[in-house]
């Protein structure tokens, strides 16, 4: 293939689209919790492989379409989101300002990490290592000479469509204000009546049933394990990091973007080289632009 | 605290009674121990979804066994009991497993681990302190370098003579050209490298020639060119973390080569449901082993496994499994747990197995032919080499 092929191939730029999409909607996720609440959940990957358990589970046990059953496994997602904060996190970031609060990032990771462990091992233990995967809605369609298997049209549409939403909910609602100032400067978010805890926990709610929900498009593409959360964590962490950190919107540009650069930088060096693409991706963000690329109108914070 | 006394109590209560339970154990004769077979298997960690076919194979046999009465030793039956740990999928984690087992566990018997890091990791410590294994699954030309003596491999699906054997097959099959698609792991890394230089030398255009990581989640870059390439057959040198994306994408651009060949993973029951029973149709995949009327059990070991598990057994990890215990079975019956006795016998003997006779030659099986199989109408049936053929190759009928 000429590089001009490779440029202009349909094929290329719908699995650039729905690589993105998922990345957005994972990103989306772990840009929530940390924005408001300055916490790296490094088990968020974690949460994806959950989701994709969920829908295999239904899938194959009771025969309950995966789209179907996503909402449901949103849900739980989001639910064992509310009890993570309930539990751990809440009493931990209402320890106030001064020294409890300088470690509350350092802390937070450690709590993931933890978090991560019991999670893939605990998974291991119930469900045995074994690869996962199904099959479910493999008809290919074709449009324009692009072939579009029914699986990935639909974790694209989805994963676009909840995007979309979410995006709009935090710019319209009064939630999402709420969610920007919190974001933005946390403690006057506090001192004008903004209801911090509330945010934190809708953001804890939203962020892991988001990453629930990507899991069970994820498990529609291709085979998991208990142990294919990270790699889910890793790519979130680049868009973040690409699109800023605790800025959702850019977050989801950014996403697309890195679609965009693994599809067609595989397609032109080498399949190889993905990694190579991804992390140098991450590392000439944080060297050029280190608030995100699309930090020119925010006045950092 | 209240709460730390009431614990450390049930755990002096606990100790106590594990005391107790052990010296009356001591008491017991020989004959009544259960005897204590130990290995380390990969439970959690990147490769743990590897490990089940192997694992659900020796808890078979276990159950089997004791229903028997227990394993024939030297003339007196004793039931099994494994002592077994998670190595986390860490090679040198095996090392200390297999130490402990032998000095601290000082347990009967050993099995393998899986995987061929762990096998040559682990040999060491069997030449250390002169304890015999059959190893199973471990497959490298590597294992030759290994010394012999303590640890054997029964498997012929070594990556050069699968590079041979493979371009035999597709010359057979008046293969022109080809697409090679690796993935970088070791196994598959290995056989690339020897089927590679093969297939030029038989004047097999090799049209397309990639490699891709473990961690591929997209593999549509890669197949747009294969299917551009419009080659004769396509060797999806992949493990089972991505022969799956492989089939799935595969059937999303319409790759209509007729001869599919996937390396590891479709002789594993899960490929087919996930991908679908017509995409699962007619690949080709490594193994050497299938239910077969002269090989004494393998029926009756498909029958037992798939009542047991609900699904087909790996047809190369289970069978290899299968057969490393069928050889310590067949050894430890006439030598007893003498393991100097052991070693000469399972160096020099033929072994029953169902996979047909096995001899050991310094660490390798110099019996097994090295061989293919095709999913055929649901069932993975050998199409190569010819002499133990099941069934005739058919050309793959899209996706």
């Amino acid at each position: 293939m000429t590089v001009l092929d490779i440029l202009l191939s349909g094929q290329l730029l719908f699995a650039a689209l729905v690589t993105g999409s998922l990345y957005a909607l994972i990103a989306l996720g772990l840009n929530l919790v940390y924005g408001t609440m300055r916490m790296l959940n490094v088990a968020h990957g974690d949460v994806v492989m959950l989701g994709a358990y969920g829908a295999y589970w239904g899938f194959t046990l009771l025969d309950i379409p995966p789209l179907l059953a996503a909402p449901v496994v949103a849900g739980l997602g989001g639910l064992l989101g509310w009890a993570l904060y309930r539990g751990i996190f809440q009493r931990m970031l209402s320890g106030g300002s001064g020294a409890g609060n300088n470690r509350l990032e350092s802390n937070s990771l450690l709590l993931f990490f933890g978090l991560s462990i019991i999670l893939q091992n605990a998974t291991a233990l119930v469900f045995t290592p074994n690869n996962r995967a199904y099959n479910y809605l493999d008809t290919v369609y074709h449009f324009g000479g692009v072939a579009m298997t029914g699986n990935r049209l639909a974790a694209l549409l989805v994963a676009g469509t909840a995007c979309i939403a979410v995006a709009v909910f935090l710019s319209r609602s009064v939630f999402g204000l709420a969610t920007r100032a919190v974001i933005e400067r946390r403690e006057a978010a506090h001192i004008v009546g903004v209801d911090v805890d509330y945010v934190q926990r809708l953001s804890f709610i939203l962020g892991f049933g988001s990453a629930a929900l990507a899991g069970v498009l994820i498990s529609m593409l291709g085979q998991f394990s208990p142990f294919s959360g990270f790699p889910f964590t890793i790519a979130g962490f680049i868009v973040i990091i690409l699109g800023g950190l605790g800025n959702t919107m850019a977050g989801l540009l950014a996403a697309l973007l890195l679609g965009v650069i693994e599809t067609y930088g595989v397609a032109l060096t080498s399949a190889n080289m993905r990694s190579v693409l991804l992390y140098g991706a991450f590392v000439a963000a944080l060297l050029l632009f280190p608030n995100g690329l699309f930090a020119g109108r925010a006045k950092s914070r | 605290m209240t709460l730390t006394k009431t614990n450390r109590r049930t755990a002096v209560g606990g100790i106590a009674a594990t005391v107790l339970a052990l010296a009356s154990g001591g008491v017991l004769a020989q004959a009544d121990k259960p005897l204590r077979i130990g290995f380390s298997m990969a439970r959690t960690g990147m490769l743990a979804n590897a490990t089940p076919s192997q694992l659900n194979t020796y808890e078979l046999w276990r159950e089997q066994t004791n229903a028997r009465g227990g394993m024939d030793v030297g003339g007196t039956r004793r039931k099994v009991e494994f002592v077994t740990y998670d190595d986390q999928s860490k090679p040198d984690q095996a090392v200390r497993i297999y130490e402990k087992l032998i000095t601290d566990d000082k347990v009967d018997l050993l099995l393998a681990p899986w995987g061929t890091p762990f096998h040559i990791a682990i040999a060491p410590v069997l030449e250390k302190f002169k304890f015999p294994l059959v190893g199973n699954t471990a497959a490298s030309v590597a294992l030759r370098k290994v010394k012999p003596g303590y640890i054997w491999f029964p498997t012929s699906a070594i990556p050069d003579r699968i590079g041979q054997e493979l371009v035999k097959m597709l010359k057979g099959e008046n293969v022109k050209s080809v697409a090679v698609l690796s993935n970088v792991l070791p196994f598959t890394k290995e056989i690339k490298n020897f089927v590679e230089p093969e297939l030029k030398k038989a004047g097999i255009e090799i049209k397309v020639s990639a490699e891709y990581p473990p961690d591929i989640a997209d593999m549509t870059a890669t197949l747009t060119q294969v299917k551009q390439a419009n080659v004769d057959a396509v060797l999806a040198l992949a493990y089972p973390g991505d022969s799956v994306l492989y089939a799935k994408q595969a059937k999303e651009l319409g790759l209509n080569n007729p001869f599919q060949f996937i390396a590891i993973g479709p002789s594993d029951a899960f490929f087919a449901k996930a991908v679908g029973a017509t995409s699962a149709e007619g690949v080709v995949t490594i193994a050497h082993w299938s239910p077969k009327a002269e090989w004494k059990g393998s029926q009756a070991f498909y029958d037992a496994y798939v009542k047991k598990f609900g699904e087909d057994p790996d047809y190369l990890n289970s069978a290899l499994a299968w057969m490393s215990l069928e050889i310590l079975e067949t050894t430890v019956a006439k030598t007893g747990l003498d393991k100097a006795k052991m070693r000469e016998m399972i160096s020099s003997q033929t072994f029953d197995t169902i996979n047909g006779k096995v001899k050991f030659e310094g660490v390798q099986n110099v019996i097994t032919p090295t061989a293919f199989v095709q999913t055929q109408k649901g069932k993975l049936r050998i199409v190569w080499p010819a002499s133990m053929a099941t069934s005739k190759y058919e050309a793959k009928k899209g996706w």
